[in-house]
């Protein structure tokens, strides 16, 4: 119990009450698109560039426009129509709805009543990358700030015009009130009066228990859309004259053509033109290839696969097997120190004994649902893109450079994302899209990639070795705690000569292993990689928080102790800690975590529970994206496979909007920490990915889907990340599970094949 | 060649190469972008449609082969986005990213129209071909037990058949 932690007497909404909670039903007023085309050119003049500052400039009023504009986010027409900027790529996560429940809550408007509308990459929104976890923690302040202030102009406009003062009224759906007179004037009136007003520098946000939604469950409006077939990812975009286009791609990334031969694929019915593509490190390390142009999707994918080509493969070597044996090599000896308490070598030579465990963890890729795919159209002065897209800023920002326009001669415009996990924050697939339309001057080009060309194109998650080893006194007693960790730094993909993980890297889930043990001794190892390594859901937080929560398990094990008391044990007093940059600006909270920990041994009846024979409860916590959360997984082994019955979370992510929103994205966590942990595996030859689709790269169905039974933490505490923590446990509660029912530890990921 | 077909009760006649798959027909020439590609072999179920009645993926499913049959795609599957199906999707808010989520819907309502009151194990038996990689399928499982609840109080619509199909 944590002293500071407020929720303990006030538990979520069991699962179950969610879904029931969840059906707001939205009137037909409320804009379902804004998206393509949909772009605001009219001048808007607030930008900050630090959202986490969550300082409003005062804003100079778009002397052109007639809408009351005082900042990025909310338009307001002289009828009195609202409209809200989403400036956050939309991918399932739900920030199509939270971002404009907090505006509007904070506008004092229905959230019924106004218009969305998706922005386009542009600075005045400050930092748009869809990425980290970060949509909400860091647009918090700004934007309940930026509805605030609009929200005080227009009150003090209507206060104007009663001839009252402004802090006598209050606002109801968009409707100033003053307190004495009952007089009434709405915001639709007084548009053009606050328009006149100056921008509170410093607004006030409203008290919390006056939210109408945040908080509180509330539907994604696509959703109507999205059952109708109706929604428009990026895949869906249309227009007249457009071309279809499909890449032959190097198998590996430093490859090159030698020469090619295009007679086949020209003679494909539909096919109007190939270009060829130049590899580019400056930009995302892109491949180089061959581009087939066609009438069609079809005859474009079919021309491509008419195509000979000569590849130079650019000295590309990496195997699988032999990258491992590596890694394996690497942990075994001293790497560079990053964190160092007390006096390993001196514990490990008083020990009584010494426990080693190795893990390894192969590559991953993304392998959202909807592959790759962008439209452009680019003339000599005007380049316009549509992509489904995490990070329209870095790819209109990289764009300039790459077609040598002037930025505002670039517009990047976002559709819904069909899934996104890290890979479409990196915009190669964007660049291609623009290279060859560039090569077809005002005519639209639409590039998708193949499932295949996703899997082996891909910014991978890194396959990753570590050790750890504890010395042990006569009692059991840890002396001593030695972590190594070898991987390529996702650093590499924009410096290839990074020669060492970097420190953001080992700060997810390892720099920041919050057990107090009397001796640590953290060390990282680099390997180069021949493939392009990127951030995926997570990122090092998965193979981190796997190794640390198995080998805790059999620490725990060594001790004689249960794995739940030992973790708490071993943490210590409710207290702030901070290791590394990951824990910053807050801190990590060892009461809260603590407090997941307890709940979640609550809630799954920990140690108490009645598994059936042939069952294991294992236990898994980690800390990353300021978020705590503890899993409690059931698990068998059935035909010599994994089958995982029923899982528990406890998630502690402070303040958060949209409940049902954390809660599908903990179901999702659930799913996609078992696809990894069960079968993800990447795997080279010759410097280039072996596996090509959903058959050699499986990932979780539902048959194989547990119940998940989410517990969110109730508390005032600042917002943190939703879309990522919930996935590192996931694999560790797994592993730990299975050992409980087999005795066996199984170091290695995937498990899939190890079971047998 | 040219090839007739019914889509969505209206027929089509397409001038393109035999070997076409449905799903391209369907998304590029004829704009019926609901239906969606994930894999293009056989393995995600994203592009999932009926045919005759019967759930097929149209990524592998050539052009030729649908000559002369009424294919349902989401766009049909009823008038106004109010199948069963669709209203209990929504209900539950099933959807993430939404992308496979058609896919999805198609299968369950050919699931419901052979198996109206479907177990667990008949949902996923049904549905394993159906990929979701943002994770939904507890949600599934849910909204498509309270569709046949709420189908076999509609008797009329319990067939599971798209409003256009004939
Ligand atoms: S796109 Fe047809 S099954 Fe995947
Ligand atoms: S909802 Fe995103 S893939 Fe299913």
């Amino acid at each position: 119990m944590t002293p500071k932690d407020l929720d303990s007497n006030m538990p979520g909404p069991s699962a179950q009450e969610s879904s029931q909670t969840a059906v707001v039903k939205l009137t037909e007023s409320i804009s379902r698109r804004g998206f393509v085309g949909g772009a605001s050119a009219a001048a808007l003049t607030l930008a900050f560039t630090s959202p986490t500052l969550a300082k409003l400039p005062v804003a100079a009023q778009a002397a052109s426009s007639a809408n009351f504009e005082p900042n990025a986010w909310i338009s307001i027409a002289p009828g009195g129509q609202v409209k809200l900027i989403i400036h956050r790529s939309e991918m399932g996560q739900g920030v199509r709805v939270a971002l404009p429940m907090m505006l509007a809550d904070e506008l004092g408007v229905d959230i019924e009543d106004v218009e969305i509308e998706q922005a386009v990459a542009d600075t005045k929104y400050g930092n748009q990358n869809t990425d980290g976890s970060t949509s909400i923690r860091l647009n918090w302040e700004p934007l309940r700030k930026a509805g605030a202030a609009a929200r005080e102009m227009l009150t003090q406009a209507a206060a104007n015009r009663m001839g009252v003062p402004a802090n006598e009224c209050t606002v109801t759906s968009g409707v100033v009130e003053h307190g004495g007179s009952g007089k009434t004037v709405s915001y639709a009136d007084v548009v053009a009066d606050a328009a006149a007003l100056d921008v509170p520098a410093e607004p006030t946000t409203l008290d919390r228990a006056s939210y109408r939604y945040i908080g509180k469950p509330m539907p994604n409006w696509d959703v109507p859309d999205i059952v109708a077939g109706k929604a428009d990812f990026g895949i869906d975009t249309r227009m007249d004259g457009m071309v279809f286009a499909s890449i032959e791609r190097s198998p590996t990334v430093a490859g090159k053509v030698k020469s090619f031969d295009a007679t086949a694929a020209k003679a494909v019915r539909g096919v109007r033109s190939v270009h060829q593509l130049e590899p580019n490190t400056a930009f995302f390390r892109m491949f180089g290839g061959v581009a087939v142009v066609a009438d069609s999707t079809w005859a474009a994918m079919k021309g491509r696969k008419a195509l000979t080509i000569d590849w130079d493969n650019g000295g590309a070597s990496e195997n699988s097997a032999a990258h491992r044996t590596q890694l394996d090599g690497l942990v075994e000896g001293e790497g560079k120190a990053f964190r160092s308490e007390g006096d390993f070598a001196a514990a490990k030579a008083s020990a009584a004994k010494v426990m080693t465990a190795k893990y390894h963890a192969p590559y991953l890729v993304h392998a959202p649902m909807e592959p790759l795919v962008a439209t452009a159209i680019v003339t000599a002065d005007k380049a316009e893109i549509w992509a489904p897209t995490q990070d329209p800023k870095t790819a209109k920002d990289r764009l300039v450079q790459l077609l040598g326009l002037k930025p505002e001669q670039v517009t990047v415009n976002v559709t819904l994302l069909g899934g996104g996990f890290g890979r479409k924050s990196k915009p190669d697939f964007i660049f291609e899209t623009a290279l060859i339309a560039k090569e077809l001057p005002g005519t639209p080009v639409k590039l998708t990639w193949t499932r295949e060309d996703e899997i082996r194109h891909g910014y991978y998650r890194s396959q990753n070795a570590q050790k750890i080893e504890a010395a042990l006194d006569a009692d059991n007693n840890v002396t001593g705690w030695r972590h190594h960790t070898a991987f390529t730094s996702l650093v590499s993909t924009f410096a290839p000569a990074m020669n060492e993980p970097s420190g953001t890297e080992v700060d997810m889930g390892m720099t920041n292993m919050p057990y107090r043990f009397p001796a640590v001794q953290l060390e990282k190892s680099a390997i180069k990689s021949d493939l392009r390594i990127g951030w995926l859901r997570s990122v090092c937080n998965t193979f981190h928080a796997h190794s640390i929560n198995c080998f805790v398990d059999e620490l725990a094990e060594a001790a004689k102790m249960d794995p739940v008391a030992y973790r708490l044990k071993m943490l210590g007093e409710p207290r702030v800690v901070e290791f590394g940059s990951r824990d910053k600006p807050h801190g990590q909270d060892i009461g809260r975590l603590r407090h997941v920990i307890e709940k979640c041994a609550e809630i799954s009846k920990w140690g108490k529970a009645d598994l059936p024979d042939g069952v294991g409860h294992g236990f898994a916590s980690h800390f990353s994206f300021l978020t705590y959360v503890a899993m409690a997984m059931k698990a068998s082994v059935e035909d010599g496979k994994a089958r995982v019955h029923h899982v528990d979370c406890v998630m502690d992510c402070g303040t958060f909007v949209n409940p049902d929103t954390v809660r599908a994205q903990i179901e999702g966590a659930v799913v996609f920490g078992l696809s990894y942990a069960l079968y993800g595996s990447i795997t080279a030859k010759d410097g280039a990915v072996v596996e090509s689709n959903f058959h050699n790269y499986p990932v979780l169905r539902i048959d194989e889907m547990p119940t998940v039974n989410v517990h969110l933490v109730e508390n005032t505490k600042p917002p943190a990340g939703v879309g990522e923590p919930g996935v590192p446990p996931v694999a560790p509660a797994l592993a730990n599970a299975l050992y409980a029912v087999t005795g066996k530890r199984l170091r290695d990921l995937p498990l899939e094949g190890q079971l047998a | 060649m040219a090839i007739t077909f019914q889509v969505n009760g209206v027929e089509r006649t397409l001038d393109i190469d035999d070997d076409t798959p449905l799903l391209w027909a369907l998304r590029d020439e004829l704009e019926l972008t609901g239906t969606k590609f994930g894999c293009g072999m056989n393995r995600c179920g994203s592009c999932t449609v009926h045919v005759d009645g019967t759930a097929r993926r149209s990524c592998v499913l050539p052009i030729s082969r649908v000559a002369d049959k009424s294919v349902t795609t989401i766009e049909g599957l009823s008038t106004d986005g109010d199948h069963p199906l669709q209203i209990a999707w929504q209900e539950i808010s099933v959807p993430q990213c939404g992308y496979c989520q058609a896919g999805q819907i198609m299968k369950a309502a050919e699931l419901l129209s052979s198996t109206p009151e479907p177990t667990d194990d008949d949902i996923d038996t049904a549905m394993r071909p159906n990929i979701c990689r943002c994770g939904t399928y507890q949600r599934v499982r849910k909204a498509i037990h309270v569709a046949a609840a709420e189908m076999s109080k509609a008797p009329g619509q319990a067939d599971g058949t798209a409003a256009g199909e004939v």
